[in-house]
């Protein structure tokens, strides 16, 4: 983990809510994966006080993307503050042919660069879309990735999609993410025999103070134990989650 | 060298910056973003006899210019950290002061009991809890002075630093930290929940500084200040205002880079003339630098020896 200045070297309006900022790192950056994040800053104002976690769409080698709302104001030539990569990267299984994502009340930004990954790969990629996350605008996706859209926790086949998938990574903010995981975990475990190590992932995206495994503010429960989404997540395999119900 | 502490056992640091507890984890967790060398030592996250795990639910709340945390701090123990840590501890570029909490004087002097001799361990600061009263101050620390040789630094609650000053001076402490982050309330945007929590930000200063001044003119103790420092301008205020050493908490999260930024400040070691100096260009006794070492050896408090003085 490092703390870096990079510039925002263009802004796109790539949708009537969303723009994706192109930004050049520095020399000594070694390269994000997918699933890590960095911790930015954009002003020298402490309002608001916390870094915002960036999870690039995409990198290649200096440069990463990342997507924000419009409602923010970012210019080309702006200087940001970025600490990361946070986290660790999400494996994509061995010998893995499809991906599903899945988006709950939440944007899927924060699974597109392991889209991009995946599709580099040749593994077939679908997305749902549950919830708040069906006003993404699909049309800035890849065309190569399956859209599919469900309401609450649930979406038409579901069986046969998480049948015909040999990797799950799904993303759910805070209070959802506990709920939505735990209800997840128990729709696969009636559809698949058996739930390997890796197959089913969730990230979590507590708020992360520090990003350094510091201040003990990002702990997620596990069995017999708890780890840091700072420096163990944000993905974390959903067998393993301590979760009420499980 | 600066003397912190005072007791039998004095604590001397190079530099008056010291990282916080709660900010800089357990050793050197901050070391890829800053050169803790820099520091005059880092005090450690919150320590307990017993292991402790996080608090379930929301743990942070944004705030206007601040955030609330309350991470129930979770640590391993005191014996298994000790474990974990001994050979950070004892190659640390900086000294390790270990902040020990407890729910009772008898587990607080256990704790205490566990570090005395460690290598590695240059001092205990101990967390008092925010409803404590004088007699309780008195007892807690000197349960744990009959069971460590070691300087025991204490952090006062912030809204009756004042008030429990005399008690600590009076129980055996070395040193008071003024102050611990204080507690408040404030609604979480996501659950809709209203959490508790030490609160933290730059609107703390004005609080702790005043907490600093009354508390330096009340105790012959060393003082270390503590709260809302987010510059070096801040960092001399509390030395001012009768501290000897300050205390950096979470402008680590904002702009790392600043916890450097105010040691080197506060040090002596940042180079006060125009931007594009070299390091070489600086000379002990160079501009501001010049003005802060002599207002350190116009405090008491303050132990400086003659080959730091200014030229």
């Amino acid at each position: 983990v490092y703390e870096r200045t990079a510039i925002i070297e263009r802004v796109r309006r790539v949708s009537p809510t969303l723009q994706r900022l192109d930004i050049a790192l520095d020399t000594l950056h070694k390269g994000i994966r997918p699933g890590q994040l960095f911790l930015a800053r954009t002003t020298e104002s402490l309002d608001p006080y916390l870094r915002e976690p960036w999870t690039p769409i995409q990198a290649d080698g200096r440069n990463i993307t990342v997507e924000r709302s419009n409602l923010n104001t970012y210019m080309p030539g702006q200087l940001v503050s970025l600490v990361g990569p946070v986290g660790k990267p999400i494996a994509l299984r061995e010998a893995s042919r499809t991906l599903l994502l899945i988006a709950h009340e939440s944007t899927p930004a924060s699974l597109l660069y392991l889209a991009m990954t995946a599709l580099s790969k040749n593994i077939a990629v679908a997305m749902v879309l549950l919830g708040a996350a069906q006003s993404y605008p699909i049309d800035v996706l890849p065309q190569e990735i399956e859209i599919i859209r469900g309401e609450g926790t649930t979406w038409g086949h579901q069986d046969k999609t998480l049948e015909w998938a040999d990797q799950i990574v799904a993303v759910a903010p805070p209070p959802f993410d506990h709920d939505f995981y735990l209800a997840l975990l128990m729709t696969i475990r009636k559809v698949r025999i058996e739930v390997v190590t890796g197959y089913a992932i969730g990230l979590f995206q507590p708020p992360m103070p520090c990003g350094l495994g510091a201040c003990g503010a990002c702990y997620i429960k596990q069995k017999g134990g708890e780890l840091l989404a700072c420096l163990e997540g944000p993905a974390f395999d959903l067998s393993a989650i301590e979760m009420a119900g499980k | 060298m600066i003397e912190i502490a005072s007791g039998k056992q004095s604590l001397h640091i190079a530099n008056p910056v010291i990282g916080a507890a709660g900010i800089f984890g357990f050793a050197g967790e901050y070391g890829s973003l800053i050169d803790l060398a820099k520091l005059g030592a880092i005090v450690t996250n919150p320590v307990t006899y017993q292991p402790r795990r996080s608090a379930a639910g929301t743990r942070v709340v944004p705030l206007d210019s601040g955030v609330l945390i309350h991470t129930g701090l979770p640590n391993p123990g005191v014996h298994k950290l000790y474990r974990e840590q001994a050979m950070r501890w004892k190659n640390s570029p900086t000294l390790i002061i270990v902040h020990i909490i407890g729910a009772t004087p008898e587990e607080i002097a256990n704790c205490a009991e566990v570090l005395e001799g460690r290598e590695g361990v240059a001092a205990i600061e101990l967390g008092l809890n925010d409803e404590i009263v004088p007699r309780e101050v008195r007892a807690t620390i000197s349960g744990v002075k009959a069971k460590t040789q070691l300087p025991v630094l204490v952090r006062l609650p912030l809204y009756f630093a004042a008030h429990l000053a005399t008690a600590a001076e009076d129980g055996g402490a070395d040193a008071l930290v003024i102050a611990s982050p204080p507690r408040g309330t404030a609604r979480d945007p996501i659950s809709g929940q209203l959490i508790g929590g030490r609160i933290y930000g730059p609107w703390l200063k004005p609080l702790a500084l005043r907490a600093v001044g009354q508390v330096a003119r009340r105790t012959q103790l060393p003082v270390i200040g503590a709260g809302g420092i987010h510059n070096p301008a801040d960092a001399r205020d509390f030395i001012e205002a009768g501290a000897v050493a300050v205390q950096i908490d979470s402008i680590a999260w904002v702009r790392p880079e600043m916890v450097e930024i105010i040691a080197r400040n506060l040090g002596g070691s940042e180079v006060t003339r125009v931007a594009g100096a070299l390091p070489d260009e600086w000379r002990p006794g160079q501009g501001e630098t010049a003005a802060l070492r002599a207002q350190l050896l116009a405090s008491p408090r303050t132990l400086l020896p003659p080959d730091n003085l200014p030229k």
